[in-house]
């Protein structure tokens, strides 16, 4: 390992590979954060993502011999760390919404049907409104299956580029942004609901 | 993006002509993204001056975009490099990896 600049990704697996200990702490440090979080937006809760977290680090010093140097080592390394939470949240009774079910109707003629009620884009200009918003959005993402759920997590939440996404999750740029889009209309149908007028009655009284 | 119109979708519906339909559902990410070329992009425009609904639809999905924005990747537990270390230690040293 090369002390004078950063070293790269591939030096370290290199070193790893080669039993250097302090090359796979510095792997930790690097990576251990997004993993966590990356497991967070599976699991939703603070203790299972822990542990997946652990177990993510585990199976890379296990089976880091069998990671091909050809191949980009964050898109196997997230791919590992979303198994990891994948084979944890099955142990578990899962809850997902049919998407299909909150996506826009449209007429025959392909016309919006009519003008739905729950207009949240002046709410949000309000911060504690905004906040509380956010925070139910993240529930009904929660709630999604795992192909939209971990899309828009990791572009909207995460931030991970794009292409990164899509190589990591072994799909097609366009399917990426397809299921990206079907995701946030999702999430845009579900908080125009809890935002209409009658919602907020409901929720007032 | 708001206006005050509230009627109905007034933009033709002939095969070629940009549906709400096709506009939200094929076209809308292409839009805000950007990417879109400009003759395609003058008629999704021409679509939202006839149609208030498609408006409406907009400026949510534009705050539905503003709102995932708040949301932050979660923070770690300050020890989690420390435990994860020691774990993948202790495993190592069980199994004589």
């Amino acid at each position: 390992m090369s002390e004078a600049s950063t070293p790269t990704d591939l030096d370290l697996v290199r070193a790893i590979k080669a039993g250097d200990e302090r090359a796979f702490e510095e792997m930790v440090e690097r990576y251990h954060a997004r993993v966590y979080s990356l497991s967070y937006g599976v699991l939703r809760n603070a203790e299972d993502a822990e542990e997946s977290t652990q177990d993510t680090f585990l199976t890379l010093y296990r089976k880091i011999g069998t990671f091909d140097e050809s191949k980009k080592f964050f898109s196997w390394f997230y791919r590992v760390a979303l198994n990891q939470a994948y084979s944890r949240a099955r142990r578990r009774p899962a809850r997902t919404v049919a998407i299909e079910d909150y996506l826009p109707r449209f007429d025959e003629s392909g016309h919006v049907a009519s003008l739905e009620a729950g207009d949240f884009s002046q709410r949000i200009e309000d911060e504690a409104a905004a906040k509380e918003l956010a925070l139910r959005a993240e529930e009904f993402i929660a709630e999604l299956a795992p192909a939209y759920r971990d899309v828009i997590w990791m572009n909207d939440v995460e931030e991970i580029p794009s292409a990164e996404i899509a190589e990591t999750l072994e799909i097609s740029i366009p399917a990426f942004k397809s299921r990206l889009h079907r995701a946030r209309l999702y999430v845009r149908q579900r908080l125009s609901e809890i935002t209409r007028p009658s919602a907020r009655r409901e929720a007032a009284g | 993006m708001s206006h005050g119109g509230e009627g109905p979708c007034d933009a033709p519906n002939s095969l070629e002509e940009l549906t709400c339909e096709r506009l939200i559902l094929d076209k809308l990410l292409e839009f805000e993204e950007g990417t879109m070329p400009e003759p395609e992009r003058a008629r999704f425009r021409h679509h939202l001056e006839l149609c208030p609904p498609c408006v409406h639809f907009l400026d949510s999905y534009r705050a539905t975009g503003k709102t995932l924005r708040m949301l932050k990747p979660k923070e770690i537990p300050p020890a989690l490099a420390r435990t994860v270390l020691s774990f993948v230690r202790s495993r190592r040293e069980k199994k004589g990896e």
